[in-house]
């Protein structure tokens, strides 16, 4: 207590010294009974000294430094105190005016309360951070960049920056030489027929790096059909045709519908039900009596035909053994025939000797024959040329002939309308010349089987 | 005796050919890369003449190879090309699997692309080659740049079709090679002839464009893909044949005209529209002001006799003229009709032509130019008409070019009912049906001033001639109609005149007559010959001549029905406006 008591007083002593809170202090202190403890420890004496007034003081000096910025009473009194001569009454006139043009200016230069808030309100300077302004191998660095331009005063370039300056330089304007995609709209093109022999690297080291180009075979130049590539519509399909023409295009797709109608007919009737395969009421009542009603015509033929198997029976145990005599007397008779046949043959063909005339009639006969129907096959395997072929699991099928009725036809450009795709066209011309086989678009295969649900908002509605 | 026994497939036609799953799996490739490679390579399936032979028994339609020709395919380098293409995609796909765009960046600045130079050099040996296969190239490309760019292929393709396209127009302007066009329901068809080589393709009309969609678009985008490259090519080497630059520049005179238009498009885009506005010419790599026409000198070709020399001629002589059909003219378009195609036609032919300029880019001179001859209109009528120009419709100007004369423009005012677009592609034989309207064309072609009514009376002497010849050449008639006998008549009249030619052969009277009957004579002379020659004739020959004449005189008496028919319809319409007229009167 004692000690503290020295404190305080050494603190009050102190020139200039202002308490804040001194007349608390004092009155707390007085009321409390004096204890009686051991201090001949370290531990005891800190356990029961009060150390409060130096503690409070201590705090007031923390508090005064950081709401002014020092103590008080080393503070001048200027700084402390103001002249107060009552309120300047022009001041307020001043205000009053510009209140309503101030207003929103003030408004937005006032700063926002939780910046206020957050703002650092101690007026003591925060410690400086020793570490920020230390450089480390501060000497050392120091010396070197002495050493460097000393050097740099003598001419001498240091390795590093000789290294860099003997290095290539980049071009970091040439790109890779890259490939471009073919459909580069802004493509270049040359003369392609023109140049020769571009590579003229060893033959040998190309075929054996695999980079010879392998001679195309004539027969692949061929064209696999001798339609032309662009066929022209018919007469008929001009935008503005002659009646003549038109009337022979109408015809002529006009007997394609009739023909496919004809096969969609053939199949209807193909399929339709015969009239005999229906039920009657004769043939249910029939079919319902089934096995009721004896028959007596039945047993008969069941006795027929275990007659007729008996015989059949019968025949295959009658093969009886051939005796020497009867084999002797048809080989006898199987020589005689050759013999006949051959000397038959042998007449025949002295004959022949006199119908020579007729022979060769024959013959030029089957000679023309042959040459006709050659000449047929050849004539078929030309048309058939001109044919799309068989390439795949689909036959060809020509596309929907582009007509336009008499009441369609436009009189003029303006208001023509275009018949049929070209799209369409040049793809049905490409399967017609065999280009390409007939496809069919790949149907979307679902994997897993829908379920339907329905929801129940939707029931409700309904 | 004996020996190994015969396996069945693995000798003959088994061994020669290849079915398409075997042949991608050889290839190592997916169906869609072997297509791919095969359209490219113009590898095409083949159907065998035994398939049961080929199939190992089995008759089930397959999609078959040669053998050989995918063993051609294993040694081309763009099939590698195709892996790494599959391999990038898969490691692009993991990478943005793995959200690792730095990789994904990576990935596509190296993506492996292929070119098609050395493909088609292969399948085009020679320029001619490529020249005769370019039918199919131009309709493509024709075909891909009016497409929307709407995703259905790649963007980049389209234009390129556009600019290859525009090349190809602004050559066939250069070199005035278009021969025949033809307005058809489906699209325009040109035919051009460029080096000896005649070229048609089919151009669609603009925004027609229903996307079918059982059209495979991949494939018509590879057979694209090929035939751009093969444009290109070729589109330089036509360039360089006529001392044009490529990539085409405007001619610098008609590009200071031009340079106006600023707001119209993008300065990038802006010089593809130039050009393909048609309107100016191109510049030339060495600027010669309009080539001498060098008379070239005739040699006489071996086995050609100096007739079919003088044809030729002849045929030249009209062909130069048709070049310079339109030269001298000036067109203005009115914003209705179709600009592109016109514009094509009349620079081709060496006219002049403008349009509007709101209508498009390259308007060389405004609708008040005083020095325009022939206005192009599709409407019914026109507000405000300068008195000293040709209102006219656009198939005026087909009709010109397929009959290679300037028409009358009568028939092709404003409002008037147009006479038949005929096809210019319909090559007549002799004793087919020609329409009348052919006729008088023809008739025009050979010089003759037609007069309304004189037209159809040709035409009906034209085809009376024919018949008499016809009847000259057949010595047994058989049955005969109407119209026949009437030619039989005639031909008694004639041999009566034949006699009397000769018996005044005989007697020597007076020259005046003998002048008149030297070609006749001559022509009586070959008719003779030709008499005796029937006579002489061997039965079976004698045969088929008949035959001959039979169909020859049967496909006569069908035109002759049609015409008939024609005119009767004719008549009944022409009647029928009479009676509208008088009911409005």
């Amino acid at each position: 207590m004692a000690s503290a008591r020295r404190l305080k007083r050494v603190a009050a002593s102190q020139p200039g010294f202002i308490n804040l809170k001194s007349a608390s202090d004092s009155a707390g202190s007085a009321s409390s009974r004096r204890k009686r403890v051991n201090k001949n420890k370290k531990k005891s004496w800190n356990k029961h000294s009060d150390i409060n007034d130096i503690d409070e003081f201590l705090e007031d000096v923390r508090h005064q430094e950081r709401t002014t910025g020092g103590l008080l009473s080393e503070k001048s009194d200027d700084s402390l105190f103001f002249l107060d001569i009552g309120q300047p009454k022009k001041a307020e006139q001043k205000e009053e005016e510009p209140v309503e043009g101030k207003k929103r200016k003030g408004k937005v230069s006032r700063p926002l309360r939780i910046d206020l808030i957050l703002q650092h309100d101690s007026l003591v300077q925060p410690p400086k951070d020793v570490l920020a302004y230390q450089q480390p191998n501060a000497k050392k660095l120091r010396r070197i960049a002495q050493k460097a331009e000393q050097l740099a005063a003598k001419g001498v370039v240091p390795r590093r920056q000789k290294q860099l300056l003997n290095r290539r330089p980049v071009d970091r304007t040439v790109k890779k030489a890259v490939t471009e995609a073919n459909n580069n709209p802004d493509r270049e093109y040359y003369d392609i027929w023109g140049q020769e022999s571009k590579n003229t690297a060893d033959p040998w080291y190309l075929q054996q790096t695999g980079k010879k180009l392998v001679k195309r075979p004539e027969k692949l130049n061929e064209k696999p059909s001798v339609l032309p590539a662009v066929e022209v519509i018919a007469p008929g399909g001009s935008y503005n045709p002659d009646f003549f023409s038109h009337q022979a295009l109408l015809q002529e797709a006009h007997d394609i519908e009739v023909k496919k109608q004809k096969e969609e007919d053939k199949i209807a009737k193909q399929l339709a039900v015969n009239r005999a395969d229906t039920a009657t009421e004769e043939t249910v009542f029939n079919e319902q009596v089934e096995g009721l009603v004896e028959e007596e015509n039945e047993e008969e033929e069941v006795a027929l035909d275990e007659e007729e198997e008996d015989g059949v029976v019968g025949a295959i145990v009658l093969a009886d053994k051939k005796t020497e005599k009867k084999r002797k007397r048809e080989k006898a008779e199987k020589i005689k025939e050759q013999q006949r046949l051959a000397d038959r043959r042998q007449t025949d063909q002295r004959q022949q000797l006199f119908q020579l005339r007729s022979i060769k009639a024959s013959i030029k006969q089957q000679a023309q024959k042959t040459q006709a129907k050659q000449i047929k096959r050849k004539a078929k395997q030309e048309a058939q040329k001109a044919q799309p072929r068989r390439l795949g699991k689909l036959k060809f099928q020509p596309q929907d002939m582009e007509v336009q009725l008499s009441d369609e036809l436009a009189g003029s450009l303006r208001r023509l309308k275009p018949e049929g795709s070209v799209l369409k066209d040049r793809f049905k011309s490409l399967q017609k010349r065999n280009l390409i086989e007939p496809r069919e678009r790949a149907k979307f295969k679902r994997r897993l089987k829908l379920k339907y649900v329905e929801k129940r908002a939707f029931r409700e509605i309904t | 005796m004996g020996g190994l026994q015969k396996k069945k497939f693995e000798r003959g036609s088994a061994t020669n050919y290849i079915t398409r799953n075997k042949a991608r799996k050889k290839l190592q490739l997916s169906l869609p890369d072997f297509r791919r490679l095969c359209i490219l390579k113009g590898i095409y399936p083949h159907e065998p003449k035994h398939k049961k032979k080929v199939n190992k028994g089995s008759t089930a339609a397959r999609t078959f190879y040669l053998l050989k020709d995918i063993r051609f395919l294993l040694h081309e380098p763009i099939v590698g090309k195709f892996r790494d293409y599959k391999v990038f995609v898969r490691k692009l796909k993991r990478a943005y699997g793995k959200t690792e765009w730095s990789a994904v960046e990576r990935l596509k600045e190296n993506k492996p692309t292929y070119k098609l130079d050395h493909i088609i050099k292969e399948r085009f040996p020679s320029f001619i080659d490529a020249l005769r296969d370019i039918d199919d190239a131009l309709c493509m490309a024709f075909l891909f740049s009016t497409f929307a760019r709407t995703g259905k292929c790649h963007v980049q393709t389209i234009q390129l079709c556009r600019r290859l396209t525009v090349e190809w127009m602004n050559y066939v302007i250069a070199s005035r090679s278009l021969r025949k066009v033809f307005i058809s329901i489906k699209g325009i068809y040109y035919q051009a002839e460029v080096m000896g080589q005649l070229i048609t393709w089919l151009v669609p009309y603009q925004f027609s464009h229903d996307h079918p969609t059982d059209v495979d678009y991949r494939v018509m985008a590879t057979f694209t893909e090929f035939y751009t490259t093969l444009l290109g090519f070729v589109n330089f080497r036509l360039y360089h044949s006529l001392n044009l630059v490529y990539p085409p520049k405007l001619d610098s005179k008609t590009e200071s005209e031009l340079k106006d238009e600023d707001d119209y498009a993008m300065n990038s885009e802006s010089y593809l529209e130039k050009l393909s506005a048609l309107s100016a010419s191109l510049a030339r790599v060495v600027s010669t002001a309009e080539e001498e026409e060098a008379q070239l000198d005739q040699f006489p070709v071996e086995g050609e006799d100096i007739e079919t020399m003088e044809a030729r001629e002849k045929e030249e002589k009209q062909q130069e003229a048709q070049k310079k059909l339109f030269e001298g003219l000036k067109f203005f378009l009115n914003r209705e009709v179709p600009r592109e195609s016109l514009a094509f036609l009349i620079r081709c032919f060496g006219g002049e032509v403008s349009w509007d300029k709101s209508v498009c880019i390259g308007s060389t001179y405004d609708v008040t130019d005083e020095t325009i001859t022939h206005h192009i209109v599709d409407r019914p009528n026109v507000d405000k008409q300068y008195i000293n120009r040709y209102y006219i419709q656009p198939q005026w100007l087909y009709d010109c070019v397929n009959a290679k004369i300037l028409l009358p423009v009568e028939d092709y005012f404003l409002g008037v009912t147009l006479p038949p677009h005929l096809s210019p592609f319909v090559e007549e034989k002799d004793g087919d049906y020609v329409p009348p309207e052919k006729l008088k064309i023809m008739a025009l072609q050979r010089g003759e001033k037609p007069a309304q009514e004189d037209e159809e009376e040709e035409g009906e002497e034209e085809e009376e001639e024919e018949g008499e010849d016809e009847e000259e050449e057949e010595d047994d008639n058989e049955e005969e109609d109407e119209e026949e006998e009437a030619d039989e008549k005639n031909l008694k009249i004639m041999e009566e005149q034949r006699s009397q030619g000769k018996s005044l052969k005989v007697k020597v009277t007076p020259g005046k007559v003998k002048v008149e009957n030297a070609a006749r004579l001559e022509q009586e002379e070959k008719a003779e010959e030709k008499r005796l020659a029937i006579m002489m004739m061997k039965k079976k020959e004698k045969y088929l001549y008949d035959k001959i004449m039979f169909g020859k005189k049967r496909k006569i008496r069908e035109a002759n029905k049609l015409a008939a028919k024609r005119k009767a319809h004719d008549d009944a319409e022409k009647s029928d406006k009479k009676k509208k007229a008088k009911t409005r009167k």
